[in-house]
């Protein structure tokens, strides 16, 4: 009796030691953390007051009801997040299947693909930022192709696809992976059996490779709209917002008002939207892909 | 003779890709043949080669942002916060799958629930955070709050692959007298090789290459700088000296490309591991 008690409170013990270090980790990361920005969103706050005054919800009413900076960033999120989810997964879908033939040169375009993603988004901005405007120049110059002489950070319009287009590049090599080792799971039979029952490539794609590439779809998806929400770095580094506020995404306002206009409270209450919103769409995200995957 | 076809085929499709992969890397050509000119020269034609190879720039930026030290920031912020997830998470993650508990499950679900807070809903928070606990404005610090920002994932994912490792091992060794810290570093942590792999390359890339924290926490002060970060307010204070720009750029990812190149199977095995777990 006396035995099996001390056994249990050891193992209770052991449990903690175990588990204690991690949860005191995560808590100071995100719960704490989490907890005081659902208190201050309810606050008027410059930071520099010892008292944030407490406002109730009126940080989200005046969100709501007429905050055109944050509808427009907010706008553009979603836009940019909807295009940048559709084209890098059907480039990097079309590119991993081009990869899978046994060429060659597999091994290194696979690499040379990649290199971009171990770049820091802020260095990919400016290195990007440099080509538009001095690079465009001399090639402009030597080729005399007008689309080189756009002012492609300069122009609203123009600006917004620059952004699009050199996220994009950075992360194609990542969703590449992570296609091409989907398709290594798709049984070769299965694909010989259409052959033979007469399906030409096309059909063969289409029946049997993109349904049995569900699970790699829907992981590729989850990621690139966990982090289309989060954009930021490349649109400090590569417009900073410009030109005329237009590129300022929901990530990069809460940061401006936050830390830059020093709007304490109402950035947190931004910031706690912005939670709200990407815990939604992931969960609907999942659930309606997850449904749609079928076994091999 | 369909075979020939099909041979053809292939080598044409190869030479477009080949190509095409050598366009895709044309911008970071440019960027350090640019980082070799002289500034009249970038100004003059960012397309052509350089005259002649001038290195000046590298000595240049490597004193002005003091590089050694630099460097040497950015490896005991990654070195610290990669020992710590892998330790606190691996135990954690072998705990709370081994026990059949209403509280080890609860204990699980928070322990990954934060994967979907983005860091931008807590960045001023976890700030004050770091202030109150006094980790901000030093590169142990910046380590040390890395540990709860990789714990979720690497929970995550050692947690799916202990629940693959048999329970008769773990009884055999506590038969053989073995039990707690001594049965998990000496029987099951070898086990787990492959997944700490796949956690120290994912979290390598991430910490080494991170941007907004060590922005936040410890941008005042030029000893606790990180290599992004230099680079970062680097061109912010010479925007038109784009020679100097872009050789903090080389200078700044150098390393992980080096890295890449030695390590590039194990990194993309990592990746897709990672991402298929996560």
């Amino acid at each position: 009796m006396l035995k099996t008690l001390g056994r249990r409170w050891r193992e209770k013990f052991e449990f903690g030691i175990f588990t204690l270090p991690v949860l005191i980790c995560i808590a100071v990361a995100f719960y704490i953390p989490f907890a005081m920005t659902i208190r201050y969103s309810m606050t008027k706050w410059n930071g520099i007051s010892k008292h944030p005054k407490f406002v109730g919800l009126d940080n989200f009413k005046q969100i709501f009801s007429g905050d055109t900076n944050f509808s427009d960033a907010a706008w553009f999120t979603i836009k940019y997040a909807i295009l940048y989810i559709v084209i890098v997964n059907v480039l990097a879908i079309l590119l991993a299947v081009l990869l899978d033939m046994k060429l060659k040169s597999t091994s290194w375009l696979r690499a040379a693909f990649f290199i971009p993603y171990i770049l820091s988004l802020v260095i990919v901005g400016f290195i990007w930022k440099f080509i538009f405007m001095q690079g465009f120049n001399s090639l402009g110059e030597s080729t005399g192709w007008a689309i080189f002489d756009l002012s492609w950070l300069g122009t609203p319009g123009l600006a917004f696809i620059s952004i699009l287009g050199v996220s994009i590049w950075q992360s194609i090599g990542f969703y590449l992976v992570i296609y091409i080792a989907g398709l290594q799971s798709v049984p070769e039979d299965l694909k010989e059996a259409a052959t033979v029952d007469g399906a030409g490539p096309m059909r063969r794609f289409f029946s049997i490779t993109l349904p049995l590439l569900a699970p790699s779809i829907t992981i590729s998806v989850f990621m690139a709209l966990t982090n289309s929400i989060k954009v930021f770095d490349v649109i400090l580094s590569l417009t900073g917002g410009g030109p005329g506020g237009t590129t300022y995404s929901i990530a990069y306002d809460i940061y401006r008002d936050t830390f830059q206009n020093n709007l304490y409270g109402y950035g947190t209450a931004k910031a706690l939207i912005l939670f709200l919103a990407v815990l939604v769409v992931t969960i609907i995200q999942l659930t309606v892909f997850k449904r749609r995957e079928v076994e091999a | 003779m369909k075979t020939n076809n099909n041979k053809a085929g292939k080598i044409i499709l190869e030479v477009v890709l080949v190509i095409l992969s050598l366009l895709f890397l044309y911008p970071l050509f440019l960027t350090i043949i640019n980082s070799l000119k002289s500034f009249s020269e970038v100004m003059t034609d960012v397309i052509a080669l350089p005259k002649h190879l001038t290195f000046s720039n590298y000595s240049y930026v490597w004193k002005f942002i003091n590089y050694p030290r630099l460097f040497l920031n950015n490896f005991v912020i990654t070195g610290v916060g990669l020992l710590g997830i892998v330790f606190i998470s691996s135990i954690a993650a072998y705990k709370l799958a081994r026990t059949k508990s209403r509280w080890s499950g609860v204990l699980y679900f928070l322990c990954i629930m934060p994967m979907l807070i983005p860091f931008q809903s807590i960045m001023l928070t976890v700030l004050q955070t770091a202030k109150n606990l006094n980790l901000s404005e030093s590169t142990w610090g910046l380590g040390l709050l890395y540990w709860g920002f990789g714990a979720p994932l690497a929970v995550f994912i050692y947690h799916g692959f202990v629940k693959g490792i048999p329970t008769e091992i773990d009884e055999s060794a506590t038969i053989d007298g073995a039990s707690g810290f001594r049965l998990f570093f000496s029987v099951i942590f070898p086990l787990l090789k492959s997944v700490t792999t796949t956690i120290v390359i994912i979290d390598v890339m991430w910490i080494w290459n991170d941007f907004l924290l060590p922005l936040l926490m410890v941008n005042g002060s030029p000893d606790t700088k990180t290599l992004t970060l230099a680079a970062y307010t680097f061109v912010g204070q010479y925007t038109s000296d784009w020679q100097y720009a872009m050789t903090a750029m080389v200078m700044a990812v150098l390393p992980s490309i080096v890295v890449f190149i030695f390590l590039q199977k194990y990194i993309v095995k990592g990746v897709v591991a990672g991402a298929v777990k996560g």
